[in-house]
């Protein structure tokens, strides 16, 4: 038997071997960083040098009292739309848990439909229908329930109404992902144990679904911080959220440094509870990441 | 079916102390090996065993961390899969869904040979005639069942006349019946092809039957190599023992040497008599006592089990279980706090009844003293030390 | 409860919450066949009208063309940057995972205000303002993300053996990749890429800030007009644009039924 060198023949091989995906994500991270983490070091910068180098613009998002007021409008739209988001997708995701073969298909493609109109016209159809001359009121009219119209548009019903519609595909998805991952033979132990079948839904399967809720919540909330369009339809004046104040900074006032600190503590928000979050739970898993 | 002189059959494997390490856990750990030209060898071992990676290292789709491997004496170290030569055969058979049959078995010929059309579409027909396939040559692999598509994709493998076959648990997914034909078709075109198998499975019996050499994997290490009698009669370790075949272990401590002649005292007393072990050893050590269960004869015994009576080569216990399985009835014998497992023909089997107490006796040198070192050597099993 | 009971509740839920979904999308496409003059619903009576308005009117006409461009550009630029992207996330043991990840979820999680105004500020000096290439290098970050999910899924659940088994037997790697591999694979490479597509299609203010002036794309427009008329062109362009994304799902499902058939 001869001495055999053992390190020698291996370096080349290995070294394409780790060369290989750094390679393969170098261009994706290198388009990222130009086009998408550089604009914003430089809105940064902008927002900073607007006043010279000072953080007026920043002080200004927090001491002004409109900005304070839109930034509360924009929180508790959000909220409220995520709860409501939450709880209509959630007997949506279980049905199409419990379906399967044809049905579960039909289902799925009405669910994503709406997804594919964009959001302009979504919302805009909303004004159609709530209109005081539109289909609520005019049912409701014929119904003899209303005399006059009711003042449907307009008004925080109507941007809610609006911004679910728009979530609830997302938030279904989602949570439709998270159900399929549960398993369904833990129901029928629990059933043949003696549990009818609300209380191995309650005790059960809604327990285990609980993790998927948390991060549907978290996704629907952090894209509602950024609604522009639906408020701005469909909502008074009292309902502006926050992107549309910087929007009018921006194109409107054409003050960019103002604009630039406000969006950009926008940004620091919504980074702040996307990582929070993802702490406790990872958020990797939506997209089938390392620890699925 | 002719072994042209252009194919020299088998190539020569050697295996030099390759490691291949995930973070902490070794998947391979300082495993060498020396695989004859045109022998058929079977990597052995449960899952985990580190019998696939060896595979994969083989094959090249691994990078060892240590260590080297040589075909036909040379280093392929350097040599990446697509230039290695080599036929693999998959579990999944990993067949070319778009492809015909004979397109798939041509596949190696287009991608490395300089064949001309026509002697392609020869070679392409001896493989399938070799599989007994001929007639299916133009269908598609989801056509095929199971077992066809597992030859089809030997053909595959073997239509550039490697010298060295890889095969990864290609029976995994068949049943029972069709694996048994297939193990036999398998070693009629081993023979009649004569290059060099290296053949990964966790079924004892298939590498029983199937090989010339078994390399028993345990735990990242090679356990034991030999052929299959070698294994099964002598071997080395509680594991392999265990492994292969089944076994009785009884935990035993040796008490006296008088020339050829071991004594060990077994866990309830008795003393019982074997050839001396093939390792070291001396009085006072903890060892196992391997005795197969078809090596003993079972009777009823007249006498009472009693503990510290010379007993020689036999051994009184209680019958504790009967179990039928068709050929045979299996018995469990309990022995103080160990169960024995024992056999008897089907037509003796109703005679035995729970509660009786059972003699076993064995000839000369059936029983064989094995090591009870450490769980890193063994089966989960070990002597308390 | 028994469990009829429960079936027809649930039942009814789902069907009361599709059609909350549906409602908006069948009205709007009630009106883009509008036979009056207005925005109502239901139309008056069933006409064309305003689909030929859009196809005779220059501007609608090239807003078409334009998110037509900008989005196939899009959607060739994910492609190519999230294709490789998510083989290195599948195949390799990467440190870099992290870092994708938490890309991925910055490009979620950004309002899209500020990724407008950071990304025309970003372009007023390099001159990629008002042009198509700009918007669709724009489009891209948050299209890659599409690609990258959707292939890595469909990378994760390929067997990978078949690969190995082209490779042992002589195809050089990247042969096998592309010619095995990348066929198996493409149902999810094209979900990507049409997500991208329409992402693209879809999105405002972006395309406000950088292509906003002549040459806008149909959002754009759209908005533009949806404050300042009140005739149902709006409605038939939508329309158009959803009649797109249906056609696209319809020949996708198709795709993906052939290639399991085939690929058995």
């Amino acid at each position: 038997m001869t001495a055999i060198a053992e390190q020698a023949p291996r370096a080349k091989s290995v070294q394409h071997r780790q060369a290989m995906p750094a390679l393969l994500l170098l261009p994706a991270l290198v388009w990222i960083a130009v086009f998408f983490l550089l604009p914003l070091v430089l809105m940064c910068w902008r927002s900073l040098a607007a006043e010279s180098y000072s953080f007026k613009a920043y002080w200004i998002v927090f001491s002004s009292p409109l900005y304070t007021k839109v930034m509360l409008t924009t929180l508790e739209s959000a909220s409220i739309a995520t709860v409501l988001a939450l709880l209509l997708a959630y007997p949506m995701a279980y049905t199409l848990t419990i379906t399967s073969g044809i049905l579960r298909g039909l289902l799925l493609m009405l669910v994503f439909i709406p997804y594919w109109v964009d959001i302009i016209v979504r919302t805009f159809s909303w004004l159609i229908l709530l209109g005081d001359h539109g289909l609520i009121n005019v049912l409701l009219r014929k119904l003899g329930i209303v005399h006059g119209s009711l003042p449907l548009l307009y008004s925080e019903f109507a941007v809610l109404v609006g911004m679910v519609q728009i979530l609830l595909p997302l938030t279904i998805v989602v949570l439709f992902g998270a159900m399929l991952r549960i398993d369904r033979t833990l129901i029928a132990a629990a059933k043949i144990h003696g549990a009818s079948g609300w209380n191995a839904f309650r005790t059960v399967f809604f327990p285990l679904s609980l993790p998927g809720v948390y991060g549907a919540a978290l996704l629907v909330f952090v894209l509602s911080l950024g609604f522009y369009v639906t408020p701005a339809l469909l909502g008074s004046p009292r309902q502006t959220m926050i992107a549309q104040t910087i929007m009018v900074e921006a194109s409107e006032l054409l003050d960019w440094g103002q604009a630039s600190a406000a969006g950009l503590l926008l940004l620091i928000m919504t980074t702040l509870i996307a990582a929070i979050y993802n702490r406790y739970f990872s958020l990797d898993r939506l997209w089938g990441g390392s620890d699925a | 079916m002719d072994r042209s002189a252009d194919t020299a059959s088998g190539a020569q494997v050697r295996l030099r102390n390759l490691c291949k390490t995930y973070g902490q856990t070794a998947a391979v750990d300082d495993v060498s090996l020396d695989v004859p030209a045109g022998a058929f060898v079977s990597l052995l071992g449960p899952s985990g065993s580190g019998k696939t990676t060896t595979l994969n290292l083989i094959a090249g789709f691994l990078t060892p961390d240590r260590g080297d491997i040589l075909i036909d004496n040379r280093s392929v170290a350097d040599v990446p899969p697509h230039k290695r030569n080599i036929g693999m055969v998959f579990q999944s058979y990993s067949l070319f869904p778009h492809m015909t049959v004979a397109e798939n078995v041509g596949f190696p010929l287009r991608m490395r040979s300089k064949l001309t059309r026509a002697d392609a579409q020869k070679r392409i027909a001896e493989m399938l005639a070799l599989v007994q396939l001929s007639h299916l040559s133009a269908r598609y692999p989801r056509q095929l069942s199971g077992g066809q598509q597992q030859r089809v994709a030997m053909a595959r493998a073997l239509v550039s006349r490697p010298r060295l076959l890889l095969m990864d648990e290609p029976l995994g997914a068949l049943d029972k019946k069709l694996r048994e034909q297939m193990q036999t078709e398998i070693r009629r075109i081993h023979r009649s092809v004569g290059t060099t198998v290296v053949y990964v499975t966790h079924d004892q019996s298939e590498a029983l039957t199937m090989s010339d050499l078994i390399v028993v994997m345990h735990r990242a290490r090679i356990a034991q190599i030999g052929p299959p009698n070698a294994l099964y009669e002598t071997p080395a370790s509680a594991f392999v023992a265990d492994f292969i075949g089944d076994s009785n272990l009884i935990e035993a401590t040796i008490m006296g040497v008088v020339g050829d002649r071991w004594t060990v005292k077994a866990g309830n007393g008795a003393l019982i008599h074997t050839a001396p072990p093939a390792f070291a050893a001396s009085v006072g050590d903890r060892v196992f006592l391997l005795i197969r269960p078809e090596d003993m004869t079972v009777r009823p015994s007249t006498s009472e089990p009693q503990a510290s009576r010379e007993q020689g080569e036999h051994i009184v216990g209680v019958l504790k279980e009967r179990s039928f399985h068709g050929d045979v009835f299996k018995l469990g014998v309990a022995l103080g706090s160990e169960m024995l497992k024992a056999r008897v023909a089907r037509e003796d089997g109703a005679a035995f009844e729970v509660g009786q107490s059972i003699a076993l006796t064995w000839k000369n040198g059936a029983a064989r003293l094995l090591p009870a070192t450490g769980d890193d050597d063994g089966s989960g099993r070990s002597a308390a030390t | 409860m028994n469990p009829t009971a429960d079936r027809i509740v649930l039942g009814a839920a789902a069907t009361a919450i599709v059609a909350y979904l549906i409602f908006p999308v069948i009205v709007v496409l009630a009106i883009s066949f509008s036979a009056g003059n207005f925005l109502e619903f239901p139309p008056p009576g069933l006409s064309l009208r305003w689909y030929r308005a859009i196809a005779g009117d220059p501007e609608w006409v090239s807003a078409f063309m334009v998110t037509l461009k900008v989005g196939s550009l899009t959607a060739l630029l994910a492609t190519l940057l999230g294709v490789p992207a998510a083989f290195a996330l599948v195949r390799y043991v990467v440190p870099a995972k992290a870092l994708l990840s938490a890309l991925i979820l910055c490009a979620l999680v950004t309002p899209p205000i500020v990724t407008a105004i950071s990304t025309y500020l970003f372009f007023v000096p390099l001159g990629l303002n008002n042009s198509i290439v700009g918007l669709a290098c724009a489009h891209a970050v948050s299209g890659m993300p599409f690609v990258v999910i959707n292939t890595a899924a469909s990378l994760r659940s390929a067997d990978r053996n078949l690969e190995r088994a082209a490779i042992i037997h002589g195809a050089h790697p990247l042969w096998a990749i592309i010619r095995i591999t990348l066929p198996i694979i493409s149902p999810g490479i094209i979900i990507g890429a049409i997500l991208a597509f329409v992402h693209s299609a879809h999105e405002l203010l972006i395309a406000m800030f950088v292509l906003g002036g002549v040459g806008k794309p149909v959002t754009v427009k759209i908005w533009s007009d949806v404050q300042a008329t009140s005739d149902p062109t709006i409605a038939a362009a939508s329309a158009i644009l959803i009649g797109l994304a249906i056609l696209t799902f319809v020949s996708v499902s198709t795709a993906q039924a052939l290639a399991r058939r085939r690929n058995g």
